[in-house]
């Protein structure tokens, strides 16, 4: 296959057709989650039929479904085929609560295989890369949703799993291993392991990097692509969805394209669940059109990002979501101002002498919120002036940034905890939390 | 150059982590010829000079720390005051501005180890002053 897209058609289809399939598929799931004892009967209230959807702006008739609804149905609730038509299950780790369910049949996992596969060859890779994955392979779709992907593409697929840096460093040693799909602040850890045995991340074979999973920002990036030598990708899924796989950056690198024939998107205001205007910033809500086990509608991601305006030069007419501002939850509120870790990332990203590593604390000190800003020094120093002017010019950068003064304290390596899971940013101490 | 390598440690408040440090010397069986620990009310700097520094380095930065070697001037006096005091009087009348010195006994000699602003102006002024410069201990 010399192609530039894994499934041209689709993939460029003229946005009329494009919504044309989706208001076909959007029917056939409505057809289908009438079999679901959650669906069905709010539908019925709200006369939702399958021959009653003209175009895709009737999805404003349907309900929203929330995580909250998914714990409450724990753990089948929700699903609209019979069990014996489903052939796997994963599951989010509920540390609060009850986990979340997602069930899949035959055909969903074959179509989550499917846009996986077409978001790897988006970035240019093909049958002939080495893909190695250090997601962990059970309940997380990154292991699995990865696995069967790269099968599909016909990549060479090293099922490596997570943890165990030194394991990973021998296999893309050994294997020539040319891609990698990693958590961002694994990207830089995974790094460190080389460089602590005296290889530089540069001179492997590794060139591209599918990142994904954790928020990250455009600095952060640009850091991994410069420490590995390799370019890196923006990958995004969520298991509610199927898993990663739902939109990738193309290779201009310039927002993620969705693959719209999968799913219907709405950018919301968060409070008032109304469209925010276009191009505008809200939250990311999703209808799945292409699946059968467990369909969701309008489901409300809670991440935030923007539509980017125009049509992307690589020819694919899917819009491009802008990378994520955080999650509505992940949303802050100290001394008054609203603000999301990600901002905080981003200025600390701007400096060379910090590694990637960092957490925000927040307590209260009498009546007051007070933050401290633990960053991660890249290296020692003789010099404590360097080490007082590193923190004040921080701590100036950060104020402008916040509005207020946080403590900001230089820590060295392994400091800051680590977990093969996603990176903990925030630490919320204070009383009401 | 007439230098030696110095180590320097960057050391957070963290309960064990200098016995940590200590431990992983002894068991390679690195000596330490004098140590000093510096901090401020935020930040900590060991500084270290051993058997092998180059060893010690890569050593204590596997076992994830964040290690500097740089170097610094290692003058050898009589071990007295005067001599010492003799010695600092050189410097600075030189010209030197010292940013931070510690010493220790070697082989019945008094080792300074000095940390100038500049290392080329300390090296001359040193010499001119016929003070004994040591690069290293077999
Ligand atoms: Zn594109």
């Amino acid at each position: 296959m010399n192609s530039k897209y894994w499934n041209e058609e689709i993939e460029t289809m003229p946005r009329k057709k494009l919504e044309k399939l989706q208001v076909e598929r959007l029917k056939k799931t409505v057809e289908i989650a009438m079999g679901s004892e959650f669906y069905a009967p709010r539908f019925k209230e709200l006369g939702i039929t399958p021959e009653s959807i003209k175009s895709v702006q009737d999805i404003k008739r349907f309900p929203f479904t929330t995580k909250n609804d998914l714990r409450a149905t724990y753990p089948f609730g929700i699903k609209s085929v019979p069990l014996d038509k489903v052939v796997r299950l994963h599951s989010s780790s509920g540390t609060t609560g009850n986990p979340t369910v997602i069930l899949h049949t035959q055909k969903d996992l074959n179509e989550w295989a499917d846009a996986m596969a077409r978001s790897m060859y988006c970035i240019g890779l093909r049958n002939t890369d080495i893909i190695q994955n250090t997601s962990g392979y059970g309940m997380f779709t990154g292991g699995l949703g990865i696995q069967y992907a790269a099968e599909r593409l016909g990549a060479l697929t090293v099922p490596a799993g997570a943890g165990n840096s030194k394991r990973h460093v021998k296999f893309i040693t050994d294997f020539g291993t040319t891609a990698l799909h990693c958590i961002p602040s694994y990207a830089t850890r995974l790094a460190a392991a080389f460089l602590e045995e005296g290889i530089d991340p540069r001179n492997t074979t590794v060139k591209t990097l599918i990142i994904g999973a954790e928020p990250h920002s455009e600095a952060q990036r640009k850091r991994i692509e410069e420490i590995w030598g390799a370019k890196a990708y923006n990958n995004f899924g969520m298991s509610e969805m199927c898993g990663p796989g739902v939109a990738i950056e193309c290779q201009e690198q310039n927002g993620m394209h969705i693959w719209e024939d999968n799913y219907i998107v709405e950018i919301l205001d968060p409070e008032t669940l109304e469209p925010v205007p276009e191009g505008e910033q809200g939250e990311l809500v999703l209808t799945t059109l292409n699946r059968e086990a467990m369909p969701l509608f309008r489901y409300r991601t809670r991440d935030l990002t923007r539509i980017l305006p125009g049509d992307c030069p690589c020819g694919r007419t899917h819009v491009r979501l802008a990378r994520f501002q955080g999650r509505s939850d992940d949303m802050l509120i100290v001394k008054g101002v609203n603000l999301y870790p990600i901002q905080i990332e981003k200025i600390l990203m701007q400096f060379p002498e910090l590694a990637s590593d960092y957490l925000i604390t927040i307590e209260t000190i009498g009546d007051n919120d007070e933050m401290t800003i633990e960053a991660e020094l890249a290296q020692a120093t003789d010099d404590f002036g360097m080490l007082q002017n590193l923190t004040k010019e921080i701590t100036r950068r950060l104020k402008d940034e916040l509005l207020f003064t946080p403590r900001v304290k230089l820590v060295g390596k392994g400091v800051i905890p680590q977990s093969d899971g996603k990176a903990k940013r925030v630490n919320d101490l204070r009383n009401n939390h | 150059m007439k230098t030696i390598k110095q180590i320097s440690i960057f050391l957070e408040n963290q309960r064990g982590k200098l016995s940590d440090i200590l431990t992983a010397l002894k068991d390679q069986n690195i000596e330490i010829q004098a140590a000093s620990v510096a901090d401020t009310t935020e930040y900590g700097i060991l500084r270290l000079i051993t058997s092998d520094q180059v060893k010690a380095a890569r050593l204590l930065s596997a076992k994830g720390n964040l290690v500097n070697l740089n170097e610094v001037l290692a003058i050898q006096v009589e071990p007295d005051t005067a001599a010492f005091a003799d010695a600092v009087d050189a410097l600075t009348n030189g010209g030197v501005s010292i940013s931070y010195l510690y010493t220790f006994h070697k082989d019945g000699k008094l080792v300074l180890i000095i940390r100038p602003a500049s290392l080329e102006i300390a090296e001359r002024v040193a010499k001119e002053k016929g003070l004994t410069l040591i690069q290293g201990w077999e």
